[in-house]
This record gives structure tokens, C-alpha cells and sequence, in this order.
């Protein structure tokens, strides 16, 4: 396999690509609201800012898997396939959400709501992505985990 | 605004042109979209000359390498204007997804308005070479650095990620969407334009079809064409002089997702709380409400969006949209049943976006069906994209 496509960080994703290389996971913040929202962009989506002045607070990277879909085709140089990409809504604030490869392989037994925690995958020198494992999922908890509500300060 | 449009059934389609779809076309685009609109002007027992006004969206829909270029692998309201040497005294391109409804909403304003009198809309879509989503990219830059890095690219993973979470909601079944995708197919059979003209699919072909995208096979995607459509709109009033019968806009809407998302991550609740809101609209705009629709043509360039369509136009209720296509309650031939893909969609013709849908409702409200004419088609819907970020027309046979 070649090498798979890497980021080219710019002025509103410098932080985010620089935060992943050491395997943290940093997003966006509006300093008007202290709403979390990936990807940045001009305005902030929560309160209309057409100067949210992000910050890049780290966020611990767990959540839930919301969907999946195993790749068997990729049409990107670089990827193995099979894989598996989960759609996982993070913990730290309700309805973020990030796309990203699930490490445990395509006959991990996956279900809505079943917890993730954040992993990171070195592709190149400098260079990690974010991507997630299956956590054990918490117990007690009879039916669907409750979805996690707003919680800005749940930042680490 | 609230209520009905202004220009609700004052506006109407009056002649249509439609190529061959192939894979390959021997000519350029540009070619077969000068050919295909002289054909529909003439359709329209009209001239050249006088067309006043162009519209279209010409979005080339490939996440490969492709390159866009006017005339070649996309053509322009201005580029077909020129080419026929008119002059016009209107002319605009529609951005962005539901190309048709936002291409005929253009139509539809300008006639209205007075901006122009005989308005050719026109979509023209391009196979390109070689694989039509593969891209060699090395380096990921702009929005597409948030998601390429992870392997999450184009639309196949898009649609995946929400039909999967349908199918883990409601229990969905792949014997359902083999209904779904044998359904088109054998409408698109019965077309002698249709890419799969005389060449049904069984229900055993789609569910030997492997995946590509689990729980996407090949085959819930329309295969890429070269091919174009035309339809020439004009008011109510000049239709009257017109050799064809007019088939009435009643209503139109479009939607757009207002949540802040990755690009390409379309989940399941924002396509279906949007799209309900674009259902809503349109039955307001256009008087009418979905008992009333004896011709529902939804979207189908990927099979999920039959079911969502549906439950977002109300046809039937919320997670139910699988177990009506299960039990042949989408067969076109069934008395009773909805017709949603009578026209073959995209995925019965290819991929001509909503260009199916649209001319499955003119050609079934004027009466130029053939053999293929519905008995007492009165109101039609032509849906294109998503529920959510694209839209749909209102059809209607006669002005209510």
C-alpha cells in the first residue's frame, strides 16, 4: 500500500492537526458561547459569532457509535480494506459528532450506542488521525445509554 | 410567506427533449445538450429564437479527479445559450444539491416574473474515463483534511453511514431493498432511453450483488451515464397556443440542513427532520396534500433515499417505508400501490439525478406516456436528492 492522503494544516486547523500529532485531541471552541464545534468555520454555528475567536480546548475523545459502515472499496490510495468507519457522537458536548476508522477490525460486533473511546493512528512522520477502539461498555445501564446532554466543562 | 405560491399552476412544462443514456457518448456533452434542447424546442412547437431564457444546474457529482470543463463534462445555462446562438434576455445556473427542483424553481420565477416568456431548462450530466469517485490524492487540504485522513470520502460512505442507521432503527431488511432496486429496474426496462432498457434486475441478482460500503452494494447506486434532459416551461396562457397539453407547476420546495456537519456526514435525523420540513412546504406552496398524490416519484440515485423520501412526504408512516416495499406495496403494477418509481428513477434509467422522476411526471400528466400511460395520473411530485438537502416539484395535470 502507498501512503495514505495526509492533512495540510492551515490558519483554522493548525491547532487541531498539532494537538493530534501528540495524540490529544483538541477542538474548536467559540470564545463568545464555549460551544465545541468541528469543523471550524467563519461563523459559529451555536451562536451566530462572525468572531467566535476559536480556541482548541482538548476533549477526552470518548462517545458512542451512533452508525457504521465496513469500506470495502476504497476509493483513496493508502487504505487497507477492509475497514470499518464509525459516526460517533463524543461525549463532551451532545450532538458533536466525528467520523472516524474503528481500530478493532471488521468482525467487531457493533451496535448503536456502544461506547468508543479515542485512538490515534501514526501515518506519516508528525502526522496522527484521530480514530476510536470499543470501551467496555458501562454497567448498570438496562436499555440505550441516555444521550450525553451539553457539557462544556467536561473538557480535560 | 406562508401559503400557497403566487405562481402555483400558472407556470407549465410544454415540451421535452431526452437523450439516449449511454455509458460513453461518441460526442461531446455540449453536442448531445444543443441536440437534445433543439428537440425539445421543437417538441414545444417553438423556434430557437424564441427562447428567452436558460436555466439549469450543472453540478459535475464526481469525488474523483475529474476535471469541469463548460461544454465537455458539464454545460452551463450560458454555455448552451451561446452554442444555440440566442441572445437571452434570462440566464442562471442553480447551485448547490436537488439540481432539478432548484433548476425549475429558476424556470418557473423567470416565466412568472416576466423575466422571460419561453424558458429552456435543461441537465446535462457526464460520465467521466476511468473510475468516476477515485481520487489519487496525497495530501488533503480545505474542508476535506477534517474526514479524507480517516478514510471517510465520497458518497457511498455518506448514504452507508445513514441507511445503516435506518436499518438498525427499524429492522430493515436487504429482501426489502431488493424489492426497492427490482422495482426500478423493471420500470426502467419498459424505457427505450433507459441505460437498462429491456435488462430488468431480479430480486436473487441484488442480493448476490457484494458490498461495498456494508450496507451498500453496487447495486443500490445509479451507474453513471453520459446523457441530457430538456424541458421547455412557458405560462399557463401562451401553453394555450402551444400544440402540446401543458403540464402545470403547482408547488415547489427545497431544503437545506442547517446543522453544522463534516462534510458528506448526512445522519439519519437531520435528513429526516429537514426533509419532513421540506415536505411541509411543498404541500403548502402547492395546495395539495400527499392523499392527493396519485403520482409520487421519489429519488432513488441511491436506494436508501426511496425510503426516506417516502416517510418525509408522509406516504406512509416513520419506519415503515421497507416493510410497504417488502409487501409489494411499491409496485407499479399493483393496484393500490404507490407507484414512487414508476419512471424507473435513476437507478432504472442511470444516473441522470432527478431528470427520471421529473419527465416520469410530465410525460404521465400530458397523456404521452404510450404504453406505458397510467390511467387518471392527475398530480405528480418529482423528488431529487436528499429530504434534506435537496427538494421537490409539484406536478399537476390540470390548474386547481
Amino acid at each position: 500500500m502507498g501512503m495514505r492522503p495526509v492533512p495540510v494544516p492551515d490558519e483554522t486547523s493548525g491547532p487541531f492537526w498539532n494537538a493530534a500529532a501528540a495524540h490529544v485531541l483538541s477542538l474548536a471552541r467559540c470564545a463568545r458561547c464555549g460551544q465545541f464545534s468541528h469543523p471550524p468555520d467563519t461563523v459559529c454555528p451555536h451562536c451566530g459569532s462572525t468572531d467566535p475567536c476559536f480556541d482548541f480546548a482538548p476533549v477526552d475523545g470518548s462517545g458512542e457509535i451512533r452508525s457504521w459502515t465496513v469500506v470495502r472499496q476504497s476509493f483513496l490510495p493508502g487504505f487497507d480494506v477492509p475497514f470499518v468507519l464509525v459516526d460517533v457522537e463524543l461525549s463532551a458536548q451532545r450532538d458533536l459528532r466525528l467520523v472516524g476508522r474503528l481500530l478493532d477490525g471488521p468482525d467487531a460486533a457493533l451496535s448503536v450506542g456502544a461506547p468508543v473511546r479515542l485512538a490515534f493512528e501514526d501515518i506519516a512522520s508528525d502526522v496522527a488521525v484521530p480514530a476510536f477502539e470499543l470501551a467496555e461498555r458501562r454497567r448498570p445501564g438496562p436499555g440505550p445509554t441516555p444521550r450525553p446532554g451539553t457539557r462544556p466543562g467536561a473538557a480535560s | 410567506m406562508t401559503g400557497r405560491m403566487d405562481a402555483s399552476n400558472r407556470v407549465a412544462i410544454v415540451g421535452y427533449g431526452q437523450s439516449q443514456l449511454v455509458r460513453h457518448a461518441e460526442v461531446p456533452l455540449g453536442t448531445m445538450t444543443v441536440e437534445t434542447a433543439r428537440r425539445a424546442i421543437d417538441d414545444a412547437g417553438l423556434k430557437v429564437t424564441d427562447v428567452d431564457g436558460f436555466v439549469t444546474a450543472s453540478l459535475f457529482p464526481t469525488a474523483g479527479a475529474h476535471t469541469a470543463e463548460d461544454g465537455v463534462s458539464l454545460v452551463s445555462a450560458n454555455w448552451l445559450a451561446k452554442a444555440l446562438a440566442v441572445n437571452p434576455r434570462y440566464a442562471a445556473g442553480f447551485q448547490g444539491y436537488g439540481q432539478l427542483p432548484g433548476a425549475v424553481s429558476l424556470a418557473v420565477n423567470a416565466v412568472a416574473s416576466g423575466a422571460a416568456n419561453y424558458v429552456l431548462m435543461h441537465r446535462a450530466l457526464h460520465n467521466p474515463r476511468g473510475s468516476y469517485h477515485s481520487n489519487p490524492m496525497r495530501e488533503a487540504r480545505g474542508s476535506q483534511q477534517w474526514t479524507v485522513p480517516q478514510g471517510f470520502f465520497g458518497p457511498l460512505a455518506m448514504i452507508a453511514l445513514a441507511y445503516n442507521e435506518y436499518v438498525q432503527q427499524y429492522g430493515a431488511s436487504r429482501e426489502a431493498m431488493a424489492a426497492v432496486v427490482a422495482e426500478a429496474r423493471k420500470n426502467g426496462a419498459r424505457i427505450p432511453w433507459s441505460y437498462w432498457s429491456a435488462n430488468p434486475l431480479s430480486r436473487d441478482q441484488y442480493l448476490d450483488a457484494p458490498m461495498i460500503d456494508d450496507p451498500i452494494c453496487r447495486l443500490d447506486c445509479d451507474i453513471p451515464v453520459d446523457g441530457v434532459a430538456a424541458f421547455v416551461f412557458t405560462s399557463a396562457e401562451r401553453a394555450r397556443d402551444l400544440p402540446r397539453r401543458p403540464v402545470y407547476v403547482a408547488g415547489y420546495a427545497t431544503g437545506a440542513p442547517v446543522r453544522h456537519r463534516l462534510p458528506l456526514h448526512w445522519p439519519l435525523d437531520d435528513i429526516m427532520e429537514i426533509g419532513t420540513e421540506t415536505a411541509r412546504r411543498l404541500w403548502e406552496r402547492s395546495g395539495v396534500g400527499p392523499e392527493e398524490v396519485d403520482l409520487p416519484q421519489v429519488y432513488d440515485g441511491f436506494s436508501p433515499f426511496v425510503y426516506f423520501w417516502m416517510e418525509a412526504l408522509g406516504l406512509c408512516g416513520l419506519g415503515e417505508a421497507h416493510e410497504r416495499a417488502r409487501d409489494g406495496g411499491i409496485d407499479s403494477d399493483v393496484k393500490g400501490a404507490m407507484p414512487v418509481l414508476s419512471g424507473g428513477g435513476a437507478l432504472g434509467n442511470g444516473r441522470m439525478h432527478g431528470v427520471p422522476q421529473m419527465l416520469e411526471c410530465y410525460l404521465q400528466l400530458a397523456g404521452r406516456a404510450g404504453a406505458r400511460q397510467r390511467a387518471n395520473a392527475s398530480i405528480g411530485i418529482a423528488c431529487h436528492s436528499s429530504p434534506h438537502f435537496g427538494g421537490a416539484v409539484t406536478y399537476s395535470a390540470e390548474q386547481f
